[in-house]
């Protein structure tokens, strides 16, 4: 029984549910370094999604074929991710809104806005028809390379585990090592902090406080874009209205338990996929056991609570988020 | 002047905004038919669960009820979905208030809705899909379905076939089977309760695993637990689950595992799973909303009543093998058939709980 629960599927599955969740809160972690405070992460996903699916549906039936249509969905995906966080940007940055209203506004706009398209396009609410192929496993090695005894049991393990995701997982890992890089080797990095700590010291010493914050706003919108392109063309192909069911905010809470670092948020994601991943391996067995599946369910959001309550210890915010700055 | 530029491009875009969120939420559009009669005209409307039109399942398929009963009786229809609960109450009194009736009701979480609303109504009548009332108003009719008498010959069929490799390379002789249910919920429970009955009706020392989504739109979800139970060793799954389920059938269209559909014959509606599609658990919502109009226009409408729809009443029924008629042994097929028959002629119960 502890090896229904305890297998190498466990650890994959966590990171399948992890990725689109990281993705949106290392977004969420440039957008408030620099001093923005994003809850139009979900929104931003939303949207990604659905226009990622709209370009790969309209562009597999040409020339192309499937296969570069949804590299271009994915392309879509992000471009429409950064093109929506411009909303946020201009009535965060220029018109000086309350940010948590404007994330609001837009999160309910996305779910409005996909919605609408969607009848207008399909015809019909609901779901999308499904991709003809969704993004393609990266490595493919054979499972039985090892053949059986303890080599094989450990190939098994290494194979699940590292080889056996898409391209979009491989991705986030990458961009949460060139996040922390970024933001703590590189002058963009300290001036990008500078931004959310004291945006009038950095203005004095000459950086651009709007075109920074502009430009973490976009990155987040990219990302989160990303994210949402996971879910719709790497994970189940199609598109269904708000089909990211609260991602956005679990990615948010992410990022604060990550404090605010692009490798905190990978792995504070990780911790809640890998929740998300043992809640459904213990059902599987939980027939045994009679516990009722809620309690299963609820074990990841516990775990959020539990640990956003200060577990972890006081995570200290950006001195300057959520505060416009007014030049003088 | 610089603030009140500000000040304009603010409230542009909340119009904005206002603008696209309202058209989002407008209301399904009306579709009117030309008079075939000279009395007056019957007008009937539905409101919609939150899954809304375009789920693929229930509300979809009332929809399809009233078209049928405007093409055939000339009847007026209109539809109002719900964007969230707080919306049912609401859409209900505004089609009582424009002269609607039957209004039907789709979804068991609108029971209290219906409850109310039909009371300060007492002229209009109310037909509540998936809805059971303990005491029905003189102007409700509860229109329920026996879900779990099409699930214990889905289970029948699942039973039999986890055994017989030689239907589909995908099927691994370990005897198990997997159920996928979006929330653990009574009408939930009956499709799972009927079908293990019925898989333990023919393959006692099967396992049928389920595992539940907590959510009737999660893909993503409902394609993890698809490819925790195939990696379990299911190489049959049955999900009961919304659009969940469509996760799953990805999953299972990836990992190598047949599935059967659920509410409607999903060999038609989802095209790209034909090829793991055995069967579908289909249950005729749009034959109950017809039939209620059809006993309204006849002056028999069945109010203060719950009616149950089953095997016998073709309310609920097994779909066609498809692409898997020709793989499906006759000796299983027949041993369906005399199941069906079993239950009609009242030879079998289905439990309609696991309990």
């Amino acid at each position: 029984m502890l090896s229904d629960v305890l297998n190498p599927d466990l650890f994959a599955s966590a990171i399948r549910v992890a990725t689109p969740l990281a993705l949106a809160a290392i977004g969420g972690t440039i957008c408030e370094r620099s001093g923005v405070v994003n809850i139009a992460l979900e929104g931003m996903m939303l949207v990604g999604a659905f226009f990622g699916t709209a370009a790969t549906l309209a562009l597999q039936g040409t020339s192309i074929g499937p296969l570069a249509a949804v590299w271009i969905g994915l392309a879509t995906a992000v471009a429409t991710g950064a093109l929506f966080s411009l909303i946020h940007a201009f009535a965060s940055i220029d018109l000086r809104m309350e940010q948590v209203v404007s994330g609001t506004a837009l999160n309910i706009l996305a779910l409005g806005l996909t919605g609408f398209l969607m009848e207008s396009f399909y015809g019909h609410p609901g779901s999308t028809d499904a991709v003809r192929e969704t993004l393609p496993q990266v490595f493919n090695f054979p499972v039985a390379a090892a053949g059986s005894g303890l080599l094989g049991t450990v190939w098994t393990w290494i194979n699940t585990l590292l080889f056996s995701h898409s391209p979009i997982a491989y991705m986030a890992i990458a961009i949460a090592v060139i996040g922390q890089w970024a933001l703590y080797r590189t002058r963009w990095g300290v001036r990008l902090r500078a931004l959310g700590e004291h945006p009038r010291a950095a203005d004095t010493v000459g950086i651009n406080v709007r075109r920074g914050r502009y430009a973490a706003v976009v990155i987040s919108g990219a990302l989160a874009g990303l994210a949402g392109a996971n879910l719709a063309l790497e994970q189940v192909g199609t598109f269904t209205e708000n089909m990211t069911n609260g991602r956005g905010f679990i990615a948010l809470a992410a990022n604060i338990f990550g404090r605010w670092t692009p490798v905190g948020s990978y792995l504070a994601s990780l911790l809640f996929g890998f929740t998300d991943a043992l809640q459904i391996k213990l059902q599987l067995v939980s027939s045994a056991i009679k516990v009722p599946p809620q309690f299963f369910l609820m074990l990841p959001y516990v775990l959020t609570v539990v640990v956003l309550a200060g577990v972890m210890g006081r995570a200290v915010a950006p001195a300057a988020v959520g505060k416009p700055y007014e030049k003088e | 002047m610089k603030k009140n530029v500000r000040t304009f491009l603010v409230a542009l875009m909340v119009f904005a905004m206002v603008a696209v969120v309202v058209a989002g939420c407008a209301p399904a559009p009306t579709t009117t038919s030309t008079p075939t009669t000279a009395k007056p005209k019957l007008k009937t409307a539905m409101v919609t669960d939150v899954g809304g039109l375009g789920d693929k399942s229930f509300n979809d398929l009332s929809y399809e009820g009233l078209k049928r009963a405007q093409k055939d009786f000339g009847v007026e229809i209109k539809v109002l979905e719900s964007k969230e609960q707080a919306d049912y109450e609401r859409n209900l009194t505004n089609l009582a208030n424009a002269g609607y009736s039957p209004i039907f009701a789709v979804g068991f979480l609108m029971t209290d809705a219906v409850s109310k609303v039909s009371t300060t109504f007492p002229k209009t009548q109310f037909g509540g899909i998936d809805e059971f009332f303990d005491k029905a108003p003189a102007n409700a009719a509860g229109l329920v379905f026996k879900e779990q008498e099409a699930s214990y010959l889905a289970g029948v069929l699942a039973g039999l076939a986890v055994k017989d490799t030689t239907i589909d390379p995908k099927i691994k002789n370990n005897n198990t089977i997997g159920f996928v249910g979006g929330l653990d919920v009574p009408v939930i429970e009956r499709f799972r309760a009927g079908f293990v009955q019925g898989v333990k009706s023919v393959n006692p020392d099967a396992k049928v695993v389920a595992v539940y989504a907590g959510s009737f739109n999660d893909q993503a979800k409902g394609k993890e637990l698809g490819l925790s139970l195939i990696n379990q060793g299911a190489s049959i799954i049955f999900p009961v689950a919304g659009a969940t389920g469509l996760g799953t059938i990805q999953a299972a269209k990836e990992k190598g595992a047949l599935i059967i559909g659920v509410d409607q014959d999903q060999f038609l509606s989802v095209p790209d799973a034909k090829d793991i599609m055995l069967t579908s658990v289909v249950k005729r919502v749009d034959e109950a909303v017809y039939q209620t109009i059809k006993n309204e226009l006849d002056g028999k409408f069945a109010g203060g009543t719950n009616t149950s729809f089953g095997l016998k009443e073709g309310g609920v029924a097994l779909a066609p093998y498809h692409n898997f008629d020709s793989k499906i042994p006759q000796s299983i097929k027949d041993k369906v058939d005399a199941a069906k028959k079993a239950i009609i002629d009242g030879k079998v119960t289905v439990k309609d709980s696991l309990k």
